[in-house]
């Protein structure tokens, strides 16, 4: 009796079946990126370079020299172009903060509204990318356009006068462009994106002798 | 009387042996295949039965597949046992995973194949006048068989949306020696393939379920 029931259990233990399940998840988060969007694009300087260059798709860490910003520099503008890739799947915001310092103590230095900044115009073209999305632009795009700036008829200085056109106004971060999202359904290994330049231009003028650093960090979020 | 009382017992065990063996006479079984494995995930994972005398019940996380995971590929093996005492088939059918956003995860992203079709041992049944078959579009390791298409979008061989409906992807004759319940020996196990290429997909999650059934099979003389 004991060996029956002994059999009776490993017969239930070891039961049939015909059909099988596999259940199955994933999930996808909101992805942003910014990276260089090539090479950077110096006019107008006199004794000033690109120290460390943008490379297309690499992480953005551009160094620039301005060169001479004084009078010595009889070109109107120098402006430095700086090609961004963003790439999202997500809603996105690109902001900008900004820090200007200089050797330099008084009124007359180089300062954070002398420095013009701006984002031209977007590009969404190639396999993969939302060619109908759209962006907002919240800067006054180039600031060397003729409606971005003008010579204050008080005090003479050449100054970026529309709105969001110079880095006084991006002390704290603010919001640069934002946008519809960017790649459609494709893999990372897919190099297209969204391209705009991030423009900067000093008008050079009769600032106070002296050195000044700009470090301008863009910060691009999926709110 | 001692010997008639001792027999009641004896007789009764018997046939309830002989009732088990009617009941658990091996005609068509499906079961785990042994421990299913991943690879290439973010934050995901896999669980299911490393014993193959235990019922196929898998569940996937493929975790995250947004370009975050920086990996080529999500991969994901499941080996599947089967068993028969007469020709069979092996049908597929997936519920689930439907996005109304195009570029959401759809069924087209999750790549489904199968290979590797192996003896579980002694008690196998070896046929020489049929084959077990993979069906089409079915026969690949998506994992290995990616390409990009017109869009830029990934695409496999085979994949989910290939087996909407209960779908064959398997066939062929008999399985088992014997007529005995699930043993660790006596039938086929072949590798259920599941993969997905992280990409720029709208946001969200995603689910489905797909159920093997084994079934009669066209004919496979033995």
């Amino acid at each position: 009796m004991a060996l029956c029931v002994t059999a009776f259990f490993v017969a239930a233990v070891s039961a049939q079946t015909t059909t099988g399940t596999v259940t199955m998840s994933a999930t996808v988060s909101k992805y942003v990126e910014i990276n260089s969007g090539g090479a950077v694009t110096l006019t107008g300087n006199s004794g000033g370079g690109v120290t460390t260059d943008g490379t297309l798709n690499n992480p953005l860490a551009v160094v620039i020299n301005l060169g001479e910003l004084g009078p010595a520099n009889i070109n109107s503008f120098v402006t430095a172009n700086v090609p961004l890739k963003l790439r999202s799947n997500a809603a996105y915001v690109l902001s900008l903060a900004a820090t200007v310092t200089s050797t330099a103590v008084t009124a007359n230095r180089v300062i954070a509204a002398d420095i013009g900044f701006g984002m031209g115009a977007v590009t969404r073209t190639g396999v993969g990318v939302n060619a109908a999305g759209t962006d907002t632009n919240n800067t006054s795009g180039d600031p060397t356009l003729a409606a971005n700036g003008a010579v204050n008829a008080g005090t003479g200085r050449f100054e970026f006068v529309t709105p969001r056109s110079n880095l006084s106004a991006f002390s704290a971060s603010t919001t640069a462009l934002s946008g519809s999202f960017i790649m459609n359904a494709v893999p990372r290994s897919n190099a297209n994106g969204l391209t705009v330049p991030a423009i900067f231009a000093v008008k050079p003028q009769f600032y106070e002798n002296g050195s000044t650093t700009v470090v301008a960090t863009f910060t691009v979020t999926a709110p | 009387m001692k010997k008639s009382t001792f027999c009641i017992p004896i007789l009764f065990c018997v046939i309830t042996l002989v009732s088990l063996g009617n009941a658990f006479a091996q005609a068509l079984d499906i079961s785990s295949g042994g421990a299913p494995t991943i690879s290439g995930a973010k934050s995901g994972s896999v669980t299911g039965s490393s014993s193959v005398l235990n019922d196929l019940i898998v569940t996937i996380n493929f975790g995250e597949i947004s370009p975050s995971n920086t990996n080529s590929i999500v991969k994901v093996t499941v080996p599947i046992a089967i068993r028969s005492n007469q020709q069979y088939q092996v049908l597929a059918t997936v519920i689930g995973a439907t996005n109304a956003n195009a570029q959401a995860l759809q069924r087209t992203d999750i790549g489904f194949g199968v290979n590797n079709f192996r003896s579980m041992g002694a008690n196998a049944r070896v046929c020489i006048n049929s084959s077990h078959i993979f069906y089409s579009p079915f026969s690949n390791d998506p994992a290995s068989n990616v390409t990009i298409n017109g869009a830029g979008r990934a695409t496999y061989p085979s994949t989910l949306n290939n087996a909407v409906s209960a779908t064959p992807i398997l066939s062929g004759p008999r399985l088992s020696n014997g007529n005995n319940s699930r043993q660790t020996n006596d039938g086929y196990i072949f590798d259920a393939i599941f993969a997905i290429t992280p990409q720029f997909f709208a946001v969200g999650v995603t689910s489905a379920t797909i159920t093997f059934t084994i079934s009669a099979g066209p004919n496979a003389p033995c």
